[in-house]
């Protein structure tokens, strides 16, 4: 915690008003959602872009095939031009499943865009009361960022409705075990994941509590009272369909920001980068090297290749909960402790 | 109290570098011309028109080190970027400002030229010159390069804006701020942050999805940049794009809808953009903002 981010924090509450005007607690150790046993609820909700019924329907058979039963949303099958409904629609739909006792967890239906535009509108007090898990990746970065931030709570990175496949009975392997570790984590085992070693990696050993998610979505946040604070954590990125350049300048503004220098370990999930518009426009630079050059000299292990982001092999990752992370040249491997 | 270097008189030098992309010699010779017909030297840096093989106009060393030169030299009153694109992110720690300071001059440019203009007027309370670069030099006649011209020989600035739909009335006060939105998003939290409280604020952009800028906007709001403004100015947004399932909402819509809470004047597609109509813009410096209805003035 340094006090440049309290600051931001507290001038963030005092602001804007209704929405932040609580005080803002600062967690050493995010709390831990109940896990979820057999015949818990499970509730579906867009907080962010526009998703029908029938693109839910195998994550909503798969999860009942697994012992939940599953509340669907309003918001489910709304639509607002691209998003999941207005945005009232959108917070009344997060806020009931907050509030409802008898919902143990939140699935974000899809990502896209949407979730910034409702988080501080939404009351948090019943949910930091009584926490459940909240499910999803991408533009729902921010709420795992939020609950972090400010209110101290666990939450769950992991793939939404829409990557769940159609027949369930036909999904490729890493799809299976990239679904199954959503069923994994909200029942309560310990996360262990094994990571090819790739020879860009800096080997060592770090503890920390586990914090990031997309990087232009924590970009998009930075200022706000919902920014990251990354000191003595393990802070894992992903993203899709950025240029190298931005990616670039996105580790700068972590690093010029101060997120990158006290870190206990970094984490580079998947990366789908834009091709360069032309050949003469060529960057320079891979991600390996952009990333390299922008922690030089800091001590703490780095993995590249972590089968997190837009992509099959996207495990569920507990955001907010501690992690140990050993890097060796021949094995890579996270293990929650 | 903003410093403002000292303006330019026939004879002065004016120092022609690219901190960020590669821009090909030919493309700034129409510049290199005017400015000479100006009544102005120009010292042309060695990253215009480099052998660089990628899209930086010369390594990060090559950029910083020409800049540098250049803010040190006592015989060059102004710097002029030959182009943005990017790159002046992975420099802008790497400079010296500290005899700038004691003798500022003027930095002219625009788009990733915003993280330096921003970063000296944070850090150093000096005022720069949001202006096209050297590739606008190519259009014949050009009154925004007439205006770069006038700025740098002292005029105050005055502009006419059209009167847009949405636009909110109002008068303002206060020194203006911004630039390009993307890179003023991508300074915050940085040592090269601005704060806007009492400032008018402008800002454009140029080849962002729709979505991203609502994003931004949102960044802005929830970082306090919005309000407490003195008030907005909204430039062009050019070559944007929507997303497959279109957004619903033009660009100024969204902007007009991020801030219609508050009540400070608003005006929109004012003469600063990404396209051939962009005005030289005094940065950090005191403005009166007028958004009338039948007309709308910024007036140093």
């Amino acid at each position: 915690m340094n006090r440049k981010n309290f600051l931001a924090a507290v001038s963030g509450a005092a602001i804007t008003g209704p929405a932040w005007s609580h005080t803002p607690v600062l967690p050493a150790d995010p709390r831990i959602p109940p896990y979820l046993s057999l015949g818990d609820t499970i509730g579906i909700t867009s907080c962010a872009g526009y998703i029908t019924l029938q693109e839910i329907q195998p994550a909503f058979q798969l999860m009942q095939d697994w012992g939940f039963r599953i509340a669907i949303g309003d918001t489910i099958g709304k639509r607002d031009h691209t998003f999941g409904g207005t945005d009232e629609e959108r917070r009344a739909d997060m806020q009931r499943m907050l509030d409802d006792p008898s919902i143990k967890a939140i699935m974000c239906a899809r990502g896209g865009y949407g979730a910034v535009r409702i988080i501080d509108s939404l009351d948090f007090s019943t949910f930091v009361a009584h926490p459940k898990w909240v499910i999803g990746f991408s533009d729902i970065t921010v709420i795992h960022a939020q609950l972090n931030r400010i209110y101290g709570v666990a939450s769950l990175h992991a793939k939404m409705c829409n990557s769940f496949p159609n027949d369930w009975s036909k999904a490729e392997p890493e799809q299976a075990a990239t679904i199954l570790s959503i069923r994994q984590a909200l029942t309560g085992e310990k996360m262990q994941y094994t990571v090819v070693p790739h020879p860009a990696n800096h080997p060592g050993i770090a503890e920390g509590t586990l914090v990031g998610g997309n990087l232009k979505t924590l970009e998009s946040i930075a200022g706000s009272p919902s920014a990251l604070t990354t000191d003595g954590k393990i802070l894992f990125v992903e993203d899709t369909g950025e240029y190298l350049y931005s990616i670039d300048r996105m580790f700068w503004g972590l690093k010029r920001s101060g997120r990158l220098g006290n870190l206990s370990g970094l984490i580079i999930g998947g990366f789908r980068i834009k091709p360069d518009d032309s050949p003469d426009e060529a960057f320079g630079k891979n991600l390996q090297e952009i990333i390299l050059e922008k922690i030089s000299g800091y001590p703490y292990p780095v993995c590249f290749d972590f089968p997190v982001g837009h992509q099959k092999n996207n495990y569920a990752l507990k955001c907010g909960v501690r992690h140990r992370l050993q890097v060796a040249p021949d094995a890579v491997t996270l293990i929650e402790i | 109290m903003t410093k403002r270097p000292p303006y330019l008189q026939p004879g002065d030098t004016i120092g022609l570098t690219c901190p960020a992309g590669y821009l090909p010699a030919e493309r700034a010779q129409d510049c290199i011309n005017t400015l000479h017909n100006w009544g102005y030297n120009v010292m042309v840096g060695k990253t215009l028109g480099s052998d660089s093989a990628t899209y930086f106009s010369g390594t990060d060393e090559a950029r910083a080190d020409e800049l540098q030169a250049m803010l040190d030299d006592d015989s060059i009153s102004a710097i002029l970027c030959g182009r943005g694109g990017y790159g002046i992110s992975r420099i802008i720690d790497k400079m010296d400002f500290s005899r700038f300071r004691k003798k500022p001059k003027w930095i002219i440019g625009f788009s990733d030229v915003t993280v330096l203009l921003q970063h000296v007027f944070v850090n150093y309370a000096i005022a720069g010159l949001h202006a096209p670069m050297a590739g606008a030099f190519a259009v014949a006649e050009n009154p925004c390069v007439a205006s770069i011209r006038e700025a740098l020989a002292g005029t105050k600035i005055r502009l006419e804006a059209p009167v847009h739909t949405l636009n909110r009335r109002g008068e303002a006060v206060g020194e203006l701020v911004g630039g390009n939105l993307t890179l003023m998003t991508h300074l915050i939290g940085t040592a090269s942050d601005v704060k806007t409280k009492g400032r008018i604020l402008f800002i454009e952009d140029v080849g962002e999805l729709l979505y991203k800028i609502d994003r931004m906007m949102m960044q802005l709001k929830r970082g306090g940049k919005l309000d407490r403004l003195a008030a907005l100015i909204v430039g062009g947004f050019s070559d944007l794009s929507d997303t497959d399932r279109p957004y619903g909402k033009t660009v100024y819509e969204i902007i007009r809808d991020a801030v219609a809470e508050y009540d400070y004047p608003v005006c929109f597609d004012f003469p600063v953009s990404h396209t051939d109509v962009n005005y030289a813009l005094k940065l950090g410096i005191g403005y009166k903002l007028k958004v009338g209805k039948h007309k709308v003035t910024l007036e140093e």
